[in-house]
């Protein structure tokens, strides 16, 4: 018989919250996004205070969605970390009040973590080699030992922030990756810009600075996007080849908000058949921060024996995804 | 943009593919007679190939230099035979031995290849040489020496950031990939880096080292 398990996410503009079943059915993934003014990012408490009035609506609908009623959930399971901390906040707080009222376990679950087990469980990926891109990561991520381990990641600016900083210099509103995209779709005029792989890791903050500076040099937002996304992704495509050609896994998997970028998903797709490697791309409906991937990971947290009291149910911002045991994965 | 061709001009690859990397196509053959290695840059099919050909050109003939200096710097690496720039190829020595990732343990003779490995690494450091990519794929165990293999990424610099971030890369590799030995191959190592390179040089690399990963993304450094 399944359990069903909620699940909330708040770790950045997103406020989500989810139900699945153990047998990995999602059954409702309902969301508010908080958007700030053009040409700006994320603020902090604006975006807690925009998941503050719409947390009781979001949730509301999710639950009447999945069709589940209050008392048939099992747990509730809430994104601990890392993210920003008045974001964060706003989950905790909703999931201990929904977990202390219907009285059932309080699971934490990591967002990075959630990122990639939402995906294995959408792409069937088992044992991948994963990259992880989004406004708060940059990483390649294999398992090993009982943790997701990071074989490279940024060393500065998340590939993310890369692309929300060169967009909102050019006057956007953030999240600015899709427009990004839509403008280089309309150029193939490469204009260089500095490649820096160091090792396993990435640097972008050279790059932006370069980009920032063609564009203000009057060379068009359609070419100096090309020429920021051929770049960028080739030297994620590049580290992800070394870590794939390193561990000799025979799969791939690319999860986070930048997955869904259309150009990024063919290198990595060219990349993995260089290897004889399944390219696994996670539906990009489910690529952005979603309560599907708390739910999903709480749910399989869960079933582990994964729980914290509510007097523990804290938050933290930084929390780093291989300081994460996965006992379900043994 | 270059014709990727193998050295002599001929498309017939030079022998037999024994490792596709994320830069460079390693075959096993033989040159003037004598087994060889060929590492070929490619054109990376997902990367625009204005991107492409400059960054293989420049690898390729940064390696080259890079091996030679590595050599006297005292370190041991492949005797370079070949430079072939239009064919982004070097074709070297083929060193046989056991890669040390296949050799990392709870052993001794472990423990006693990581100070070797550290002693090699303060070497290059000495030299202005950082490596850029230790990682234990790219260090070959023959008989009991090390040999020091893909300087694709090495590059030439004093600085201590440069160092560091050298040596960061071995401990990303061992806690990603030898999680369970990582500390005691990472102590052994630092180790013998510091025999090498001198208590207090080791020390403000360690130290930069921890000022590196505090940069990190959600890192919490011990």
């Amino acid at each position: 018989m399944s359990t069903y398990i909620l699940g909330v996410e708040s770790t950045a503009h997103t406020f989500s919250v989810s139900v699945v079943s153990s047998d990995g059915r999602i059954l409702s993934n309902e969301k508010s996004i908080y958007k700030p003014a053009a040409g700006r990012g994320i603020h902090p408490f604006e975006a807690s205070q925009h998941h503050l009035a719409l947390a009781g609506t979001v949730l509301e609908r999710a639950i009447r969605e999945s069709g589940v009623g209050e008392e048939d959930l099992s747990a509730v399971a809430y994104a601990m970390g890392p993210g920003l901390g008045p974001c964060l906040r706003v989950g905790a707080v909703v999931a201990r009040t929904l977990a202390s009222s219907l009285a059932v376990p309080l699971v934490p679950v990591n967002h990075a973590v959630g990122h990639i087990e939402l995906g294995c469980l959408l792409t069937g990926a088992r044992d991948p080699v994963v990259l992880l891109v989004s406004g708060g990561h940059t990483m390649v991520i294999a398992y090993s030992g009982g943790r997701w381990r990071i074989l490279g990641e940024g060393l500065d600016l998340t590939l993310g922030q890369l692309l929300d900083q060169f967009g909102r210099h050019a006057g956007l509103a953030s999240p600015c990756g899709a427009a990004v995209e839509a403008a280089a779709s309309k150029s193939s005029s490469y204009h260089r810009l500095p490649y820096s792989v160091k090792g396993n890791d990435v640097s972008f903050s050279g790059l932006l600075t370069a980009a920032k500076e063609k564009l203000d040099a009057g060379v068009s937002f359609e070419s100096v996007s090309f020429s920021i996304q051929e770049t960028a992704f080739a030297m994620v495509t590049e580290v992800t080849e070394r870590a794939l050609a390193f561990t000799g896994k025979s799969e791939l998997m690319v999860v986070g908000g930048v997955a869904a970028n259309a150009r990024l998903a063919g290198m990595m797709t060219t990349m993995a058949a260089r290897h004889s490697a399944r390219a696994n791309l996670a539906p990009v409906s489910y690529s952005g921060d979603c309560g599907a991937q708390i739910a999903w990971t709480g749910s399989l947290a869960f079933a582990s024996g994964v729980q914290v009291p509510v007097s523990d149910a804290d938050v933290r911002q930084s929390w780093r995804l291989d300081t994460v045991d996965i006992p379900w994965r043994n | 943009m270059t014709q990727s061709t193998y050295p002599g001009g001929t498309e017939k690859p030079p022998g037999s593919l024994i490792y596709r990397g994320a830069e460079a196509d390693i075959l096993q053959g033989t040159w003037v007679g004598r087994p060889a290695i060929f590492k070929v840059r490619k054109p990376l099919p997902y990367r625009l190939p204005e991107l492409d050909s400059g960054i293989r050109r420049q690898r390729t003939a940064h390696e080259a230099t890079i091996m030679h200096s590595a050599r006297k710097a005292g370190v041991q690496v492949p005797w370079l035979y070949r430079v072939d720039m239009p064919g982004t190829t070097l074709v070297m020595e083929h060193v046989y031995g056991e890669r040390l990732k296949e050799r990392v343990g709870d052993s001794a003779e472990s423990s006693r290849l990581f100070r070797a490995l550290g002693q090699d690494v303060a070497r290059l450091h000495a030299a202005g040489i950082t490596h850029g990519d230790i990682t234990t794929a790219n260090v070959i165990v023959r008989r009991k020496e090390l040999v020091l293999i893909d300087f694709g990424l090495a590059s030439r610099s004093s600085r201590l950031e440069d160092r560091a971030v050298d040596l960061r890369l071995i401990k990303e590799t061992l806690v990603g990939a030898h999680a369970r030995v990582a500390t005691r191959a990472f102590e052994a190592l630092l180790e013998g880096y510091s025999v090498e390179a001198g208590g207090r040089e080791a020390e403000a690399a360690v130290t930069q080292l921890r000022s590196i990963e505090r940069r990190g993304r959600y890192a919490r450094v011990t």
